[in-house]
């Protein structure tokens, strides 16, 4: 009888047999929003073709089955889990490979089946939530016919040690091949590889149990796979990514050898085994088997040597000791010496006097320096906690000194309290009083459903270094527990924490319920897939105490430390509000809100008094132009002071915020700071030299119009008789629910309206005779000049000169606004400073097609024609409606008081139908143009 | 009534020799020189669209007719016929009895197909189809079982719809499909459920265009086995093109196996849109890797609109493919489609009958 090989058999349209000589499974994972930045990027922003090159690449470097997954709070997972299937299938490139569709909810794993023709593999499920639950989910897989990933979860969490990993899998195995009928070649294990080297003792077997675990899985599971997300291994080390690679290389080495089939691996992200240099694998190795007690800390050691370019090793360098006492605390923080730290500490305390005062100055600034590193993976894991520790006997060594001044305080407390309050028992005023000197009583938990631990504890450890009392309630705990716990101790912080997608929603529940029941407390989120957009977005509106996210766990020092003093508390959470304000207004092509239809939406427009408003008359009609041709070009000299700074460091790359006073980069991270300052001074020489040279030309024109809105329009007239229309632009209106009161706005709002002038007997025509503006600049000669640069192998030239014109555009458009604004006559010459035009204290807006208030680019062309701006200022719109050249900016002028930028998102398909018959283009054209803001599946 | 699981019964004949399907039930049809009010009948006389190509229907208006044909096929030899079902779905014949929204600018879409499913009329007529095509079949196959002391099984025939899952007619949206996996789901979910009371013994999923489509079918199927505690074979089998991949969703054929292969079905096949010549290196390719029974039933040739049957091939033709085939290993169930009389039927039948079924490959 002829026989065929035991296989985990796959396919797309083409099959793929993972027979036992083949040797791994590659499993590509950048078409993972979790795994791979870029992937998310392009997903939220809505560029799909894009999100579709990026499969493509992966099975282009030979991934023999690519992971999708969605799991991210600011994307609605499960339609996008669809839609991006549905591409696939007509990319015939990927729809050849299966597919593995990788979520950690059900729903999502149960929408990805749905558009696999062949046969996928089902990313994963668990014992989490009981058998009965495991048994339907891996009943409803195999009969969509896919291969299932079963993670090593059970009821009580994840499995870290061998023991618990082998124990789990074997129940798994035995209740799918046994009870359910799984046909055991098709069930694949996780069984968890976690991070090592994380300075934290327990964690160094990690690696060693899971390749014990495999090893016993393929010996007694018959047919079984092993599987694993590989990256995790080496989490404690990101940003080195020589050690990295090299530690992926050498585990999968030992895990293949133990039988490991697959892992999720970037492919881009491995060292040759044999390439890895000897004593760094002899490092790596002692790390992943656990070898010798002090691996962790030899490999630290050698890592730095493999960290960006310098391979010099350190030599024990006290020069460090002369500096002042708040630099050696920072750098006893930053390196984790703690030899000096109590000589350091008591130097501090004389100069400070107090040790809170010590505590909250000079250390918690060393901190703050270590929580921006480690953010900017600059620094690891091992490397903060050992920061803790110093912090920790930092503080140890001002106990003493605090529990004295305690004792002194404490007799002078109770004696206010009993004063303020002689009702108070002495019991309760000492308790009160405690209160008083402890840093605060923290209580952190994972939330309900989710297991990961790792950044709680270490938030936790570090917290409790700083003084603070915490109190963690461990994992997968309810919301009523924790709430419950928190009225209890009296917690003056709640800090939830979460690795997995549904623990997003799941603290979105526990920020309603604090709401309910009356909490004030800050709370802080925290954890791998929670970010300070979908913070902003989804959980701060719920509840009215401050939220803020913690990036981690060195952040949520100084985070708590401000929210917890009465000096700082309130500037803090001002600025916390008004950052998520942005957020959530910048937040573009987000989950499916609640929406309204057209009609519910103008009907929620907002309301003014156009009876008794009388609009600015601009001082002239029509249009004006500004430097007309090369020889009269606007002098760029001008322009420099109009300039936004912060975004040209963007443009680089450097983030924090251009202190235009001071000329500094506002970060903490001292480095860029340097960097920008380097820069700019860079900048300023090829400011005088664009200008003395005269190598950019800038052009524009703005002009005023009679107009008036009809409906979501805005009719522009011929002339002040107000009869015959010239052009009209489009607006488009929010459709978001809003819980708050808030109109739903669209930029025709701001003009008054139509109906108003006509239909009213009796009424003065001018009363509502009301203007719009436009504007067009645009600079000339950069792409030239960045040509002639590159021509010169000077790409850093080029890279300045576009930077800056980018700039120059931007300052010109300022600087025509506030002309605009002087000739419209609602401001005067003198009003405003430069700093305050760049941050957009003065009324009125400026607008521009194809941006968040009307995404619509196909608006340009009508703005072009009004003012003629393609023969007057010699910027040209392309077939996409991109201008030409790239560093120009158009837009139109509103007057209104009330007007102000805002974001479109989530149209429906009732406005576009509306808005494309408005326009006289097809529903198909506009859904085209809008795409990225549509609410619905086009 | 629902018929018992007869796996192990025909598994048992499976291994003994070479089953024998049935012949094309379109193209037969057309022999019959029906007229379009045949097709409608009394019942139908008032429908706006044409039904003579509704080939279904006539289960309800020509019964004699279907009936004939099932006949005429068992008395060739056939010991599987297939029920006159293939278009017997509610989204397959709203081609017939709904206006076309693409005639007056509009199109077809997930919203359309709703209200397709939702249509009590389509469902109930595809509900009859089933039901009544299902036991016309079963008729004869008792009859003529108990006539020739040969036990005769009807398999119920499953079609591929005339609407894709992997597929988007809009240039524009490479995403937009006009009806989703769950409207087609209970569309062949209703339609299964007919045919089991009918009293079909195999379920047949075949022609299949896109496997998308086919896998909605499997999970149906699965879905109502489950739901009504029963469970029946089940006969799978792709119509591919001359690369061997499926026609719309162009899957190859160890794909395809790899695919369906956890529904366990009695057997895996290829059908229609090739000659056996053309069809022979991608049935090769599945009988490697197919670990259950192979079918084949190819058209009679390629289209020939000067052939009596429209197709190129006769009976003996027919007799010779298959017969190598069979000498080759690569057959357990053999038949044809498009272009098949009963003739072809009988001369496929004299091909297999003294020839070793193919030997199914263990997993091992």
């Amino acid at each position: 009888m002829p026989t065929i090989p035991h296989a985990l058999r796959l396919s797309g349209a083409e099959a793929y047999n993972h027979t036992a000589d083949k040797r791994f499974l590659m499993i590509g994972e950048r078409a993972n929003v979790a795994g791979s930045p870029q992937f998310a990027k392009l997903v939220r922003a809505g560029d799909l073709e894009a999100a579709v090159e990026v499969a493509r690449q992966q099975v282009a470097n030979g991934a023999n089955v690519i992971d999708i997954c969605f799991d991210d709070g600011l994307i609605d997972g499960k339609s996008m889990m669809s839609r991006f299937l549905r591409l696939l299938q007509g990319e015939p490139d990927v729809a050849k490979v299966p597919i593995m569709v990788d979520s950690s909810k059900w729903e999502i794993l149960e929408e990805g089946l749905k558009y696999l023709q062949g046969k996928g593999i089902v990313n994963s499920i668990s014992l989490k939530e009981g058998e009965e639950n495991f048994r339907k989910q891996a009943g409803h897989i195999m009969r969509y016919g896919a291969a299932v990933v079963v993670m090593a979860f059970d009821e009580n969490g994840q499995a870290a040690s061998y023991e618990e990993k082998i124990r789990i899998c074997q129940r798994a195995y035995r209740i799918l091949a046994d009870e359910v009928g799984f046909n055991p070649d098709d069930i694949i294990f996780d069984p968890n590889i976690l991070t090592v080297a994380t300075g934290i003792e327990e964690h160094n077997n990690y690696a060693l149990d899971f390749i014990n675990a495999t090893r016993w899985i393929k010996a007694n599971l018959p047919g079984a796979k092993v599987s694993g997300g590989v990256s995790n291994i080496s989490f404690s080390f990101r940003g080195n990514n020589k050690v990295r690679e090299a530690m992926h290389s050498a585990f999968l080495y030992h895990a293949g050898l133990a039988g490991m089939d697959m892992g999720i691996v970037n492919a881009g992200m491995l060292e040759v085994y044999d390439e890895i240099p000897k004593e760094l694998l002899q490092c790596v190795e002692d790390v992943l088997l656990n070898r010798r007690p002090d691996a962790t800390e030899r490999l630290l050691e050698l890592a730095e040597r493999f960290k960006g370019h310098d391979g010099k090793k350190i030599e024990e360098d006290l020069s460090w000791r002369n500096d002042p006492v708040e630099k050696r605390l920072e750098h006893a923080l930053l390196k984790g010496i703690d030899k000096f730290i109590d000589e350091d500490t008591e130097a501090a305390l004389a100069i400070y006097g107090r040790p809170l005062k010590v505590i909250e100055g000079p250390l918690m600034d060393g901190m703050g320096v270590v929580g921006d590193l480690f953010g900017a993976g600059k620094m690891f894991l091992p490397q903060v906690v050992k920061s803790a520790r110093v912090m920790k006997k930092a503080v140890a060594w001002l106990t003493p000194f605090m529990e004295a001044e305690k004792a002194e305080f404490l007799a002078s407390d109770i004696e206010e309290i009993k004063a303020a309050d002689p009702s108070v028992s002495d019991e309760e005023a000492l308790r009160l009083a405690g209160r008083r000197r402890s840093a605060g009583r923290f209580l952190i938990a994972t939330v309900k459903g989710d297991v990961h631990d790792i950044g709680k504890n270490i938030v936790g450890v570090v917290l409790a270094c700083n003084g603070f009392e915490v109190t963690d309630m461990g994992v997968m705990v309810p919301c009523d527990k924790i709430l419950d716990k928190a009225i209890e101790l009296g917690a003056d912080v709640v800090g939830l924490s979460g690795l997995i997608t549904p623990s997003l929603d799941e603290m979105v529940h526990v920020a309603k319920e604090m709401e309910r029941r009356g909490f004030k407390v800050p709370l802080l989120v925290g954890g791998a897939t929670t970010s300070a957009a979908h913070t902003a977005i989804k959980i701060a509106e719920h509840y009215s105490g401050a939220v803020v996210h913690v990036l981690d766990a060195s952040r949520s020092v100084p985070v708590t430390t401000s929210l917890l003093s009465k000096d700082q508390r309130d500037a803090f959470g001002a600025k916390n509000r008004a950052k998520q304000q942005t957020l959530r207004e910048n937040f573009i092509g987000g989950p499916k809100k609640e929406t309204l239809t057209i009609e519910q939406a103008r009907a929620a427009a907002p309301q003014f008094d156009w009876e008794n408003y009388t609009p600015p008359v601009p001082s002239f009609l029509g249009t004006r132009n500004v430097g007309q041709d090369a020889r009269a070009a606007f002098s760029l000299r001008e322009l420099v002071d109009y300039i936004d700074w912060t975004p040209f460091f963007h443009a680089w790359e450097l983030r924090g915020v251009w202190d235009r006073e001071h000329k500094v980069l506002k970060t903490k991270n001292i480095e860029g700071a340097a960097e920008a300052a380097k820069l700019y001074q860079d900048a300023l020489g090829w400011v005088d030299r664009i200008i003395s040279e005269n190598r950019l030309q800038a052009r524009g024109i703005y002009g005023f119009f009679p107009a008036n809105a009809e409906g979501d329009d805005i009719i522009v007239w011929t002339d002040e008789s107000r009869s015959a229309e010239r052009c009209r632009f489009h607006s488009l209106r929010q459709q978001i629910k809003k819980d708050t009161g808030k109109p739903n706005v669209a930029l025709a709002d701001w003009v008054a309206p139509v109906a108003e002038v006509f239909n009213k007997p009796g009424r003065s025509k001018t009363a509502a005779a009301d203007y719009i503006g436009g504007f067009v600049v645009g600079i000339h000669g950069a792409d030239e000049l960045a040509a002639e640069l590159d021509a010169a192998h000077d790409p850093f030239g080029a890279i300045m000169v576009k930077a800056l014109a980018d700039r120059f555009a931007e300052a010109f458009a300022e600087l025509l606004h506030h002309r605009a604004r002087i000739e419209w006559g609602y401001e005067t010459e003198e009003e405003l400073t430069t700093g305050q035009l760049i941050h957009e204290n003065y009324r009125g807006i400026r607008p521009a097609p194809g941006y968040p208030a009307q995404p619509d680019h196909t608006e340009k062309p009508i703005l072009f024609d009004l003012l003629g701006a393609s023969a007057l200022t010699g910027v040209t719109l392309t077939e996409s409606c991109a201008m030409h050249p790239g560093a120009a900016v158009c837009g139109l002028y509103f007057s209104h008081l009330d007007s102000h930028y805002f974001a479109i998102s989530e149209l429906q398909k009732d406005q576009l139908e509306d808005y494309a018959r408005r326009k006289g283009m097809t529903l198909n054209e506009a859904e085209k143009w809008l795409g990225p803001w549509l609410g619905y599946v086009s | 009534m629902p018929q018992p699981d007869l796996t192990a019964e025909l598994t048992a004949a499976l291994a003994r020799r070479i089953l024998v399907l049935d012949g094309a039930m379109g193209t037969t049809i057309r022999a019959y020189g029906l007229t379009e009010a045949d097709a409608r009948g009394t019942r139908f006389a008032q429908t706006e669209k044409d039904l003579l190509n509704n080939g279904d229907i006539l289960s309800l208006t020509r019964p004699d007719v279907i009936g004939d044909i099932h006949k005429r096929f068992y008395e060739a030899g056939s010991d599987i016929c297939e029920t006159n079902t293939f278009s017997a779905t509610s989204i397959a014949q709203s081609e017939f009895f709904v206006d076309d929204p693409r005639e007056h600018g509009g199109r077809k879409d997930p919203e359309f197909f709703q209200k397709i499913i939702d249509t009590p009329f389509l469902n109930q007529l595809a509900w009859e189809m089933n039901v009544e095509s299902s036991r016309l079949c079963r008729k004869w196959a008792d009859d003529i079982g108990s006539d020739t002391g040969r036990k005769r099984y009807v398999a119920g025939a499953i079609g591929p719809l005339t609407v894709s899952l992997t597929n988007s007619p809009d240039a524009n949206d490479h995403a937009f499909r006009v009806v989703t996996f769950d409207q087609v789901l209970e569309a062949y979910k209703h339609q299964i459920r007919g045919l089991i009371e009918g009293g079909c013994d195999i379920l047949m999923i075949e022609t299949i265009f896109d496997s998308l489509n086919a896998k909605a079918a499997a999970v149906a199927v699965q879905e109502v086995f489950a739901e009504a505690k029963l469970r029946l074979p089940i006969i799978i089998s792709a119509a591919v093109g001359l690369g061997g991949e499926t026609m719309i969703s162009a899957q190859k054929v160890e794909a395809f196996w790899n695919a369906f292969a956890h529904t366990h079905p009695l057997a895996i096949g290829l059908n229609c849109s090739l000659g056996p010549d053309l069809m022979r290196p991608h049935l090769e390719e599945l009988s490697d890797c197919a670990t259950t029974h192979v079918s084949c039933y190819p058209n009679a040739g390629l289209p020939n609109p000067l052939a009596p049957t429209g197709f190129d091939l006769d009976p003996q033709h027919m007799h010779d493919f298959m017969a190598e085939f069979a000498d080759a290993g690569l057959l357990n169930l053999a038949g044809g489609c498009c272009g098949n009389t009963p003739e072809h039927v009988a001369a496929i039948a004299r091909a297999v009958a003294n020839r070793k079924p193919r030997e199914v490959p263990a997993i091992g």
